[in-house]
């Protein structure tokens, strides 16, 4: 598992964990993120069970397990958190945020110590360490129980499914090239999200914030400019295209 | 409450990729001496020579970790899968006992099921083994290098003007060692404590 640090000042950092070269052929890759500020740290859509033992030795390279407070599960996907069985024994005292539709689905992935905090449909600030984080709302995209999360101070938007593309370990961390990415990213962003309105509404709200990195759960994170490009291109974009 | 042995591993690979880190550091400083033991002609030659010794035990330490660091994460990754499989097993168990009607079409996959847990305890049982056994080796790379710090600080004290820079070499030996005495301190903590 390939670990990379994305933003760091001082205690708060940014680290994104993929990429992995000795994973199973046949499991989609993911990006799972680690935010840590002071004495806690969470880990986002911390990924299938699968992954678990390779993510595991590559979070703890960076944080003890009694600094890791909490988890967050953008929504109910094994691949996001199938894993959470065995989270539940090697972190028994974290909180885990997910939206609150989805809890009686994720506690069947086995979770007995982990406490679950229900984020609100409107969603929710909370406090790590020394920064806040937002858990903001973006239901049916593609999961109708959906968050994002963002972090004003680092000015990074975890984005989950959106600017998501299935690429293979080689592929860079960075876009390269927006054109020969957006070509990539089309079908997946057509058949996945279900809601043009769902859709439309998420961008007038990402426009709102202030955002130097898109980190998606899928393939390339995107910096500066693109998330503009990116936005632009989305919304001319029509999706849910399976039933026409 | 006992320590899953899967994060335990897992810490004690994370141990050991700090003191390979560290012991990066420790070949930069031989580099560092080196450089300055040959800017300092004839009357750094003995410190010049352990350099040599300090680059080698650089080298034999960050190979040492990297490989302590590989069984960890793999005995890391055989804690998950025997957690996983025991898992199962003891859902198997419970069915046996339920004597089910059909309950012998399942005979094949639970005794699979039990041959599986029983190969990774053992190959569990062995790993832990083999990492008391490196981590033990590691302790004897610890005491080669306080040797060498000693023998850097008594080289140091004669080199004239370059005495002051030769022991802040000598001192970050020093230092080094001894951070990775701790991380192997403590990898071996993790190992000695209650496990599940």
């Amino acid at each position: 598992m390939q670990a990379t640090v994305i933003y760091e000042d001082g205690d708060h950092r940014w680290i994104m964990f993929g990429r992995d070269p000795n994973k199973s052929e046949g499991i989609i890759d993911t990006n799972q993120y680690l935010i840590q500020s002071g004495d806690q740290a969470i880990l986002l859509d911390p990924g299938g069970i699968e992954l678990f033992a390779p993510m595991l030795s590559a979070v703890l390279k960076f944080v003890p397990t009694e600094k890791i407070t909490h988890l967050f599960a953008s929504h109910q996907d094994p691949d996001i958190i199938s894993s959470l069985g065995l989270w539940d024994q090697a972190l028994p005292n974290a909180k885990l945020y997910s939206p609150w539709l989805w809890e009686s689905f994720i506690r069947h992935f086995g979770m007995e110590r982990i406490e679950f905090c229900a984020i609100p449909d409107e969603g929710q600030t909370i406090s790590l360490g020394r920064i806040q984080l937002q858990f903001m709302p973006a239901h049916y995209l593609h999961s109708p129980g959906n968050f994002h999360v963002y972090d004003p101070k680092a000015k990074i938007l975890m984005s989950g499914e959106i600017g998501g593309y299935i690429e293979n370990n080689e592929a860079s961390l960075y876009v390269d090239n927006m054109t020969s990415h957006m070509q990539k990213m089309r079908k997946f962003h057509q058949r996945w999200l279900p809601s043009n309105e769902a859709k439309q509404d998420w961008i007038r709200r990402v426009r709102q914030l202030d955002v130097d990195i898109m980190a998606p759960q899928h393939g390339c994170l995107f910096q500066n400019q693109q998330v503009s490009e990116f936005l632009n291109w989305l919304e001319e974009l029509p999706v849910g295209i399976a039933v026409r | 409450m006992a320590t899953p042995i899967f994060v335990t591993a897992a810490s004690i690979a994370a141990e050991l990729h700090q003191a390979m880190l560290e012991a990066k550091g420790l070949a930069l400083t031989a580099k560092n001496a080196r450089a300055l033991a040959v800017r300092a002609g004839s009357k750094t030659v003995g410190f010049k020579a352990i350099t040599h010794f300090i680059d080698e035990l650089a080298s034999d330490i960050i190979r040492q970790s990297q490989y302590i660091n590989g069984v960890s994460e793999k005995l890391s990754q055989h804690a998950v899968s025997l957690w996983r499989s025991d898992t199962a097993a003891r859902k198997f168990e419970w069915l046996e006992s339920q004597k089910l009607p059909h309950g012998d079409s399942l005979y094949d996959a639970m005794h699979n099921c039990y041959s599986e847990r029983e190969k990774l305890s053992l190959m569990l049982s062995r790993g832990l083994r083999e990492l008391e056994a490196q981590l033990e080796e590691g302790d004897k790379h610890i005491r080669t290098a306080n040797l060498i710090a000693t023998s850097s600080k008594v080289e140091a004290s004669s080199a004239g003007d370059f005495r002051a820079q030769l022991e802040v070499i000598a001192q970050n030996i020093t230092t080094t060692a001894n951070q990775i005495r701790q991380h192997l301190t403590n990898a071996r903590r993790l190992l000695n404590q209650k496990h599940s």
